[in-house]
Formats: structure tokens, C-alpha cells, sequence
């Protein structure tokens, strides 16, 4: 629509409250957050001291390993979580009895704030009175009856993933809409030929579906790079800093206010989240716009 | 026959994934839920025993002495504020960049969307600088204003592509007949987007009411605190009324649990619309 004259200027106000937010809280930070990264920066004062941030935290081993916590993460969700995901979504595909129901109790996770779902979880791997515990001895495994498993070096790992399982239910339900928009036509030919459900799944929904399948390891990489509340209430990183992560690494810097480093491995991070995005983004995108 | 068995066999594998998959997804709930009517006594003795008595008592308690009360209307004044900006300005800027040509408008539309790409939790140290520059820590206007804040690419993603599927008829008449910018937006656009805006609204709303980070790092006082900030009080390890924390945890949760069941046909929609197209 042609703008009247007066009108430019209520186009403005109504774009200026976003651009204002935008800049403040997307656009300056990012901007300072790479300038004060080359600082000594601690609150008070800042002086420069160029790449000496970068070389300190490539030398400490608990950054590595927060970086490597990470990316563990991110591959346990790729490959793991979202096939899982792939899955059920197309056998919640085939519409039978139920379909909505279950489609809506497994997405019932992903709305439930991150803060209580540690919690809930905390409370599941407690030693003393825990239901993974208590599974564990019904089921013969006495062993793990008090067994500390996210206190252990050896497990807490594994502990924090086996929750993690609990968020299938978004990628199923990107997926599972995806398969919606598939013509009728395609099972009704492979119907003619005789085909079983499985191969109907195999050979035409999920090839079809593959796009957002890859679309959903994009976002699952990209959600697994941002993990902060489980780790942080779960273990706070520990033990001996085992399960750190990136954000926990700079929320324990912040809070010795050594800032200049913390935001050092802020811009780090954001690097490595670029760099997945464009290497994923080109490794899929033969397969996405065919 | 052949034919039969392995359809059968399939259907059966079918059912046993789906249902355990949805036995690990709700069973955590139903056992917090169950655990939190329980005495610690009851708790520590055996986890899975059904309560003799349902300790209903254990709710008001964490509601009176945890300050809970406090801690949900905080958050729901927060939450409800935030989403209530966030859709007014988002839609505003929707309603422009959907509706009009103007100079640098893809540019735009392209730079606030790729913030949902932007890893938010590695800025925490210079959001809490911005915060404390603008005098704002430790104040309700000043999470109102970063939960507004981050939602705006989500929302003004799922808003502009919800106008721009809304056919331009009636405002190009309304237009013709001299009808203004502000009335358009007002009077035409926003009742016609109204399910767009109720999915936008309910992603919002659940963002805010679940945001944990930015809580723990802008505030500290007791006062303005938010109730996921509040219930990780919880977890100090010095404290040991366990039921009460299951209580709390499942206050906590309801709210957005009842958000997402009335609307989720809208957060689902809202959910293909914006990743479908990637």
C-alpha cells in the first residue's frame, strides 16, 4: 500500500520501540562483549591486554572440557535425541488410535521450565530416596542401590544425557507436521503394490520428511550449545568440574568478576555456534532444497 | 499370512516404543506429583509406596512459609507484562514490514530474525552491564523489559509471516475509503491476526514464565524474585523437607502446563510455521 505523507511518520513509531530493543539487547551486547574481551575488564576498570584472555583459557583444562561437555551435548542430541525423535513421529504418523493424545503428553516437557525438570530429575537421582535407585535394586542391579550418580565422575555424564531423552517430544512434533503435508497419493500407489507399513514409513515418509529432520539437527545443535540450567542446578558443573559447560564457565567467571575473560569465552562461543551453523547448513543443503 | 504376521509384529514394536516413550516423558511427573503428598519419613523409607495419608498439608506449607505467593504473582506480573509488550511491539513491526514498502525493510525483517539464532546465554555478562548502566538491576521493569526483549524475533517471525497470509482485500478497501495507519493495524489487521497473535502470545508467555538464567543473574531480592529462580533455593544442600520442594516444583509447573494444553493446537501451529521454512 501507498504510504500517505503523514503516515511515514507512524510507520516509524511503530517499527522504533522494536529496533530500540533490538540494538539494546541484541546488537550492543554482542558488540560489547567482543570489544571487552581483548580487557582485563573486572567491573571497575578495563585495560587492554589483546589476545592475553583467549591464550589463558585455551590453557585451562576446565574450559577445554566445558567446550568438549558441550559438543557432547550437541552430537548426543543429533544423534541420538532427534532419530529417536524421527521414530515416533513416524509411527505417530500412521494417525492410529490415541495419535493427538500422545503426541500432547510427549510434549509436555518441552513447556515445563528447565529449572524444574532439573529439580524433578535431581530428585529421581537422589541417592537416598531416588526413583532410579530404587528401579535399579527392584530390578537386581543392588549395586547402584545408593549409588550418587550424578556425585560420581563416572556417570554423571551418562545421568545428564538419560534425562535428556525426556525432549523428543519437539523434534517429534516438527517432524510428525512435516508428514501432514505428504500427499494421500503415494500410500495409495504403494498400497496398489502391496507395501507393509514399515516399508510405507521406510521408503516414502521418512525420505520425504528429510529436510526437517536435518532441519531439527540444526536446532538441536543450536539448543545444546545454550545448556546452562541443567548442568548448572543438576551438578553446578561438578564433579571436579566434569560436566561443566560453556555457560556455566562464563557464569563462574562473571562471578569472580574476572569479566574480560568471561567474555572472552562468550565470543568463543558464539564462534563455535557460527561455525556449527554454516558447517551443518552446507553439509545439508544438497539434501534440502531438492 | 506371511504378510499378516510382520504387519503384526510392526504394530506391536510400534506400540511398545510409543508407550514407553510416553512412560518416560509423564512417569516423572505422576511420581513428583505423588512424592509431594508424602511425609520425608514416608519419602526416605520407600519411593514408590503410595502415601497413607495424602499430605495436602505439604502445599500450603510451601505456599505460607517458602513464600511461594509471593514468588508466583511476581512471576505471573512479570510474565504477563512482558508478553503483553512483546506482541504489542512485535505485531507493530510485523504490521509495517507485512503491509508496507520501505527502504531497508528485508534487511529488517531478516536482522531481527536471525536473532533467534543468537546463542542469548553468552551475553549474560554484558546484559548485566546494560542492566546496572540503566540503573535496572534488582527491578521488575528490568526483566519485564529483557524477557520483551528476547522473545521479539520468535514473535515477530510467527506475526509477520501470520499477516502476510491474511488476504489485503479488506484493508486496501478500508485504505481506499480513508482510513488511517493506526486504525488499519488497530481496527483491521490485529482482529483478523487474532490466532496469531494467541500463538505468538502462548510462546511468549511460556518463555517468560520458564526463563531462569536471566532472573538468577538481574535480581536479588526477595521482592522481585521470580518462582523458577525461587524454587532453586530448594536445592541447597542443607535443606531437607524434600515433599516441601516437590510441592513447589509442582506449583511451579502447573501454570505453563495449562497454557500449553489450552492453546497447544496454537503452539504446534506456531512451531511447523516458523521451523518448517527453517
Amino acid at each position: 500500500m501507498e504510504l500517505k505523507k503523514n503516515e511515514v511518520i507512524w510507520l516509524i513509531i511503530f517499527i522504533a520501540p522494536t529496533i530500540a530493543l533490538f540494538f539494546l539487547f541484541f546488537l550492543l551486547p554482542i558488540l560489547f562483549l567482543f570489544v571487552t574481551s581483548f580487557t582485563n575488564w573486572n567491573g571497575i576498570n578495563a585495560e587492554f591486554v589483546g589476545f592475553e584472555n583467549y591464550v589463558k583459557l585455551f590453557s585451562k583444562k576446565t574450559f577445554i572440557r566445558s567446550i568438549t561437555n558441550n559438543l557432547y551435548w550437541c552430537i548426543t542430541a543429533a544423534f541420538i535425541t532427534v532419530p529417536l525423535a524421527l521414530i515416533i513421529a513416524l509411527l505417530l504418523s500412521h494417525k492410529s488410535r490415541g495419535w493427538k493424545v500422545f503426541r500432547t503428553i510427549l510434549f509436555i516437557p518441552q513447556v515445563v521450565s528447565s529449572a524444574a525438570i532439573a529439580l524433578m530429575w535431581l530428585a529421581l537421582f537422589n541417592a537416598e530416596y531416588g526413583l532410579v535407585n530404587s528401579l535399579l535394586d527392584t530390578m537386581g542391579f543392588s549395586e547402584y542401590k545408593n549409588h550418587n550418580w550424578l556425585g560420581a565422575i563416572r556417570t554423571a555424564n551418562v545421568a545428564l544425557i538419560g534425562f535428556s531423552l525426556c525432549y523428543v517430544g519437539y523434534f517429534m512434533v516438527i517432524m510428525l507436521a512435516k508428514t501432514t503435508g505428504i500427499s494421500q497419493e503415494y500410500y495409495d500407489a504403494a498400497n496398489i503394490d502391496g507395501a507393509s507399513q514399515f516399508q510405507k514409513d521406510m521408503y516414502i515418509t521418512a525420505p520425504l520428511i528429510k529436510s526437517t529432520f536435518f532441519l531439527c539437527i540444526i536446532l538441536a545443535v543450536i539448543f545444546n550449545l545454550r545448556q546452562f540450567e541443567y548442568v548448572f542446578l543438576m551438578t553446578a558443573g561438578g564433579p571436579a568440574n566434569k560436566t561443566s559447560v560453556l555457560v556455566v564457565y562464563i557464569w563462574n567467571e562473571l562471578s569472580v568478576q574476572r569479566l574480560g575473560r568471561g567474555n572472552a569465552a562468550g565470543v568463543i562461543m558464539i564462534a563455535i555456534g557460527a561455525f556449527l551453523l554454516i558447517v551443518l547448513r552446507k553439509l545439508f543443503k544438497s539434501e534440502t532444497y531438492n | 499370512m506371511q504378510r499378516d504376521l510382520s504387519t503384526n509384529f510392526y504394530s506391536i514394536i510400534k506400540w511398545i516404543i510409543i508407550i514407553s516413550f510416553v512412560f518416560y516423558a509423564i512417569f516423572p511427573f505422576l511420581w513428583l506429583v505423588l512424592a509431594s503428598l508424602k511425609t520425608n519419613a514416608e519419602l526416605l523409607d520407600d519411593p514408590f509406596k503410595l502415601p497413607k495419608v495424602f499430605q495436602f498439608k505439604n502445599y500450603t506449607d510451601a505456599i505460607e512459609a517458602a513464600g511461594l505467593g509471593r514468588l508466583i504473582i511476581n512471576s505471573l506480573v512479570i510474565s504477563t507484562s512482558a508478553t503483553f509488550l512483546n506482541i504489542l511491539f512485535s505485531s507493530m513491526v510485523a504490521f509495517a514490514i507485512a503491509r508496507h514498502t520501505f527502504w531497508g525493510r528485508n534487511v529488517l525483517f531478516l536482522t531481527i530474525s536471525a536473532g533467534i539464532l543468537v546463542p542469548l546465554n553468552a551475553l549474560i555478562i554484558p546484559y548485566f552491564a546494560i542492566i546496572n548502566y540503566l540503573n535496572l538491576y534488582d527491578t521488575r521493569t528490568g526483566l519485564i523489559l529483557v524477557y520483551c526483549a528476547i522473545g521479539l524475533p520468535v514473535s515477530t517471525f510467527i506475526l509477520t509471516e501470520f499477516f502476510k497470509s491474511i488476504p489485503k482485500e479488506i484493508e486496501e478497501a478500508a485504505y481506499l475509503d480513508g482510513c488511517n495507519f493506526v486504525s488499519r493495524y488497530f481496527r483491521i489487521m490485529l482482529p483478523l491476526a487474532l490466532p496469531g497473535l494467541a500463538t505468538a502470545g502462548t510462546f511468549q508467555f511460556i518463555l517468560c514464565w520458564n526463563e531462569f538464567i536471566y532472573a538468577m543473574l538481574l535480581t536479588s531480592s526477595t521482592d522481585i524474585r521470580t518462582i523458577q529462580f525461587g524454587i532453586s533455593y530448594f536445592t541447597n544442600q542443607f535443606f531437607s523437607d524434600y515433599v516441601g520442594m516437590f510441592a513447589a516444583v509442582v506449583v511451579s509447573i502447573l501454570p505453563s502446563i495449562t497454557v500449553f494444553i489450552l492453546f497447544q493446537e496454537k503452539v504446534i501451529s506456531g512451531l511447523t510455521a516458523g521451523s518448517v521454512k527453517g
